[in-house]
């Protein structure tokens, strides 16, 4: 291009004369930022998920009650995936005359594949990880093993027909299963020990579980190619499907972390269509004398785009550089609190931190830009000449569009994006229209106020436009701030709710109904709160409305799930206190034949309030219309039932009792005492599940935080940017007003109250879009119930107030502490 | 004065009828009624008159920066008022050179980036070479690499003199050139002028309220109220 090389220079030049410095800093914060955000959470997220993947210890798992086609194996192997295998059963352990039912778990060579086992030596040992099982002929136990058998480390422990030597004590594995097979104590032993064992024969309850590691292309193919050969007794699990509390929480935070970095890219447009604008308006003399020398309009257009396009890719180029740093600052801050094992920071998040750079710089600032081509050469005689402004489908559609696409990039959700987009455009319709009004309703009371606040005012109404427009980016910036800071604060509490300090860590199961009131007895006694006591009659769900089940399902449902095995069904005469009904009605006491079903699983089998439905249980048959379909929180770590009856429905079956309680680390010996008194009552350890759980949401936490005060500080230095680059007219008046005899106290006095007034209605504006998009993405998205913040709605135009106020009295300092001449000289 | 050309001696600028008008509250308001006006290669007129006769008016039109609303400007003998503002431009970086009151420096530029501009926006590969070669013959020699702020007002007029001759401009159009400056540094930046057109053999138009300074020019056009004298 001809002009290419002059385009160049007088970038350089201006780059020099500093007329870019507020531009260059305004895109890179965002580039920065964005980079960070993007690298950091891509980072973070693929981290979760192959830590997530260690509860499985694979990246897949295929479940089931038989050993898989070896042509299955050969396909995994075929695709690149990794495979190994663990095979699961109880057995009983006679040892030293004590007896005790064990969990066997026998494993293969790779196992884990993800993740690690912890072990002790000895039983005063340290702990250690420990990537691998234990070699053919031994075993590692659980110390309730040893301290059940009279063990120690070194004997030899017979499982079946197979002596094995204990040469560690097990005190975590990453793949425990908070179900049947987890709640007694754990036997690891090699898979080439098993044969010898003669446990399993045809016929035996045994679970197998094949483990796949790879990429994920190649895990998908697999997948795909599998679920259709399944049988009902197999299962996919994955970390999305297998371990829904965990997969939720992973879900909010990859949302969080998208929604951290829309703020940030939201902020940053504003700042940078502020920067443009000022650019731009700055640019009007250079452009009427470049075309008074000769230059085409379409020349100018070039002479600027070029410019602005080298701009934007050399800063983005350094905003993704600086961005990668920040991102490895945060995992070094992060570090005590992340796993070892980081993914790698990915490439792509860097380019994308590139073309958001790009993209929001033109989407902001080529309306603005746009306009240079349209001076007048005539300027150059008559200053007064300014170009029409640029048309405004032109300036929002872009800002709009690119935003839309950044958004939805980010979110992957475009029900968020149309929620984020349209809510914040309309309201800012809206109140854009609001803010006019106000304006104009201050107008009539100028005369009768003070001469500061009349002069601080008059400085808002001067240019009303501009005026509205500044509200309402500042609006933008702290609605973006604060939606921020709630939504973090929310989905905190939100899991903190879900897993309070003393959230139950032992289920006790099959409490021998005569037995019940002295385990009760028992638990009171040692101090320990349990839940409720229900009573359970395990039962299979078999029709609906004379429609046999199976008929209703899609396969890999929860629905399937659910009607393969025998449900837990329990009655009471109300619904648990943190169920709630979602349509239906509530029975009374003493009307037997009712039932009320888990919504999700009412939703997937289709069933209504009203249906009738037929359980087999045991041999025999029981009926129940449906009274309501009510909806809980599955991970709350307290006993939750798909079915539960009005008294009177199921009495007359057999049945035991299910509680839950937390023991203390301190306590745990209450376990075997409880073991031992009620040998045929099942403790169900979740306390490790619990623990790895509460690590993570920790972990999390910290990172959203970390996430949270970034976006912060970008807001704030960029909320800065905005309000420099909307100085120029402030301080022309300023140093015109200094001029004419106006004293420093006075003037400073004036910008208080113009950016006060302007930040304190930014404030309010930004408390309405805040907890308009709140709403949304509560109830919409994020599923979180939704509460008016009053506190938020109530501190930010305070806050407002004083950020703006401040960002603008710091900006205009230049207007009272230099000599006027020199202002406006330099103007 | 003249009011038609002369076919042996070609006019460089003629105006036909010329008008500027706008519209007000109390009707259309005529800036500029009827101006035909020829002047020839080299000349050099002023403009003269008071506040709001219409000086720079009739300059911004014949230097093609605004339209007229009635009659026509030739520049060699190429109607400018049917063109339109990329044709017109075209023509300004071809053929014209303006001085301002307000010098019009580009504030990030330094002395010798400012008059190297319109050689580079006419892609000129020497324009460094040429741009160094007038400052220095303007005195500045020593000012190469000073912004417009580092500069006091007449040498940056003098900047303003060195980047309109820098690409030897047929017509040179001059808006009180000397209007924001001290009557001795005034003096000296309107010596440089007329030195610096001799040399070219440029056409000056220059717009002046300054009686002193339009007697040096060859001849003088009087507006009042819009109209000539």
């Amino acid at each position: 291009m001809k002009r290419f090389g002059l385009a160049l220079r007088l970038l350089l030049r201006d780059g020099r004369s500093g007329e870019l410095t507020l531009l260059v800093l305004a895109l890179l914060i965002a580039v920065a930022s964005a980079t960070t955000i993007s690298l950091f959470a891509d980072r973070l997220q693929r981290t979760l998920t192959v830590q997530a993947a260690e509860f499985l210890a694979g990246d897949l798992v295929l479940a089931g009650s038989m050993p898989i086609d070896d042509a299955w194996r050969r396909r995994a192997t075929g695709l690149g995936l990794i495979p190994s295998q663990t095979v699961e059963f109880s057995s009983v352990l006679l040892e030293n005359e004590q007896m005790l039912l064990a969990a066997i778990k026998a494993v293969s060579q790779g196992y884990p594949l993800r993740g690690f086992l912890k072990t002790l030596e000895t039983e005063a040992g340290a702990e250690s990880q420990i990537a691998h099982g234990p070699q053919p002929g031994t075993a590692w136990v659980e110390k309730r093993i040893l301290s059940a058998l009279n063990l120690h480390v070194g004997d030899m422990l017979t499982v079946g027909e197979k002596p094995l030597q204990v040469t560690r004590i097990l005190t975590y594995e990453p793949d425990k299963r908070g179900d049947f097979y987890s709640f007694s104590p754990r036997v690891v032993m090699h898979q080439a020990d098993l044969p010898a064992t003669g446990v399993i024969q045809p016929g035996s309850h045994v679970h197998y579980f094949y483990q796949f590691i790879g990429e994920e292309t190649a895990l998908v193919a697999f997948k795909k190619w599998l679920k259709p050969q399944l049988n009902p007794s197999q299962r996919i699990l994955d970390i999305h499907e297998d371990r829904p509390e965990l997969g939720s929480a992973l879900q909010r935070a990859e949302r969080y972390l998208g929604l951290s970095s829309i703020v940030v890219i939201l902020i940053a447009g504003a700042a940078i269509a502020m920067a443009a604008g000022r650019y731009t308006e700055r640019h009007f003399n250079t452009s009427a004398l470049l075309r008074c020398l000769g230059c085409k309009q379409r020349e100018i257009f070039r002479l600027y785009t070029v410019q602005f396009l080298v701009l934007g890719m050399l800063t983005s180029a350094i905003g993704c550089l600086l961005g990668w740093l920040g991102q490895l600052g945060l995992f070094y801050v992060l570090k005590p609190l992340l796993p070892q094992q980081l993914a790698n920071p990915s490439l792509l998040a860097v380019v994308f931190g590139f073309v958001t750079g790009m993209a929001i710089l033109l989407g902001f600032a080529l309306p603005p830009l746009l306009r240079l081509q349209k001076v007048s050469p005539l300027r150059v005689l008559r200053r007064d000449l300014e170009p029409l402004p640029a048309k405004a489908w032109l300036i929002y559609g872009l800002a709009i569009a690119i935003m839309s696409v950044l958004v939805w990039r980010y979110s992957n959700d475009w029900q968020m994006t149309a929620g984020i987009v349209g809510i914040g455009l309309s309201s800012l319709l809206v109140l854009g229209l609001l803010v006019t009004g106000m304006l104009k309703l201050l107008r009539p009371w100028l005369p009768k106020l003070g001469l500061t606040w009349r002069f601080g005012l008059q400085g808002l109404l001067r240019n009303s436009r501009a005026s509205v427009s500044q509200i309402l980016a500042f609006s933008i910036t702290l609605a973006a701030m604060s939606l921020s800071f709630t939504v973090r604060s929310d989905l905190i509490d939100q899991w903190r709710q879900q897993l309070p300090e003393r959230a139950p860590n032992y289920f006790a199961l099959n409490i021998i109904p005569a037995q019940q009131p002295a385990f009760a007895q028992d638990l009171l006694r040692a101090g320990i709160d349990s839940s409720a006591f229900y009573p359970v009659v395990r039962g299979r769900l078999v029709e609906i409305n004379t429609e046999a089940v199976q008929k209703r399902v899609s396969k890999d449902s929860q629905g399937e799930a659910a009607i393969h095995r025998e449900l837990s069904l329990t009655w009471a005469p109300a619904i648990p206190a943190d169920n709630s009904i979602t349509s239906g009605e509530a029975w009374s006491a003493d009307q037997a034949g009712w039932v009320s079903v888990e919504q999700k699983l009412a939703d997937n089998l289709g069933i209504k309030v009203g249906d009738d439905l037929r359980f087999t249980v045991g041999g025999a048959q029981v009926s129940a219309r449906v009274a309501n379909i009510r909806s809980l929180q599955w991970d709350t770590m307290k006993p939750n039932f798909y079915m539960i009856f009005s008294p009177g429905t199921l009495n007359d079956f057999p049945l035991t009792y299910l509680t839950s309680f937390y023991v203390p680390d301190a306590e745990k010996n209450l376990l075997n005492q409880l073991l031992k008194t009620y040998p045929a009552t099942t403790i169900l350890d979740v306390d490790q599940i619990l623990k790895q759980f509460k690590t993570i949401l920790m972990q999390l936490t910290q990172a959203i935080d970390l996430l949270l005060y970034f976006a912060l500080a970008a807001g704030f230095t960029v909320l800065f940017a905005a309000v420099y680059a909307t100085l120029d007219d402030r301080i022309r008046q300023g140093a015109l007003l200094r001029t004419l005899g106006a004293r420093r106290d006075w003037l400073r006095k004036t910008h208080l109250v113009e950016f006060g007034v302007l930040g304190a209605s930014a404030g309010i504006l930004a408390a309405a879009i805040s907890q308009a998009i709140l709403y949304v993405l509560y109830s919409r998205v994020m599923h979180i119930p939704y509460e008016p913040s009053w506190l938020a709605a109530a501190t930010l135009p305070g806050i407002g107030m004083l950020s703006v106020g401040l960002a603008g009295y710091w900006g205009v300092r230049a207007v009272v502490d230099q000599s006027p001449l020199r202002v406006l000289r330099r103007l | 004065m003249q009011t038609h050309s002369e076919p042996n001696n070609p006019s460089i600028i003629e105006t036909r009828n010329l008008g500027k008008s706008v519209p007000s509250s109390e009707g259309e308001l005529h800036i500029l009624s009827s101006v035909d006006l020829i002047i020839k290669p080299g000349e050099s007129i002023a403009v003269v008159g008071e506040s709001g006769s219409g000086k720079t008016t009739l300059l911004s039109l014949l230097a093609g920066l605004d339209t007229p609303t009635s009659g026509s400007v030739f520049i060699k003998g190429r109607d400018i008022t049917v063109m339109n503002e990329d044709g017109r431009a075209a023509l300004r970086n071809e053929l014209i050179g303006f001085v301002f009151q307000s010098f019009q420096l580009l504030p990030g530029l330094t002395a010798l980036e400012n008059v190297m501009l319109p050689l580079e926006l006419s892609g000129d590969g020497n324009a460094e070479a040429a741009a160094r070669a007038l400052l220095e013959r303007v005195g500045l020699a020593r000012r190469l690499t000073h912004t417009p702020k580092q500069l006091s007002g007449g040498e940056q007029q003098r900047v303003a003199l060195a980047r309109a001759f820098v690409t030897r401009p047929a017509i040179l159009f001059a808006d009180e050139p000397t209007g924001n400056l001290d009557s001795k540094t005034g003096a000296h930046v309107i010596d440089l002028l007329f030195e610096l057109n001799r040399e070219q053999h440029t056409t000056l138009v220059l717009v002046t309220h300054d009686a002193s300074l339009a007697a040096r020019c060859g001849r003088m056009i009087g507006l009042a109220a819009g109209r000539m004298l």
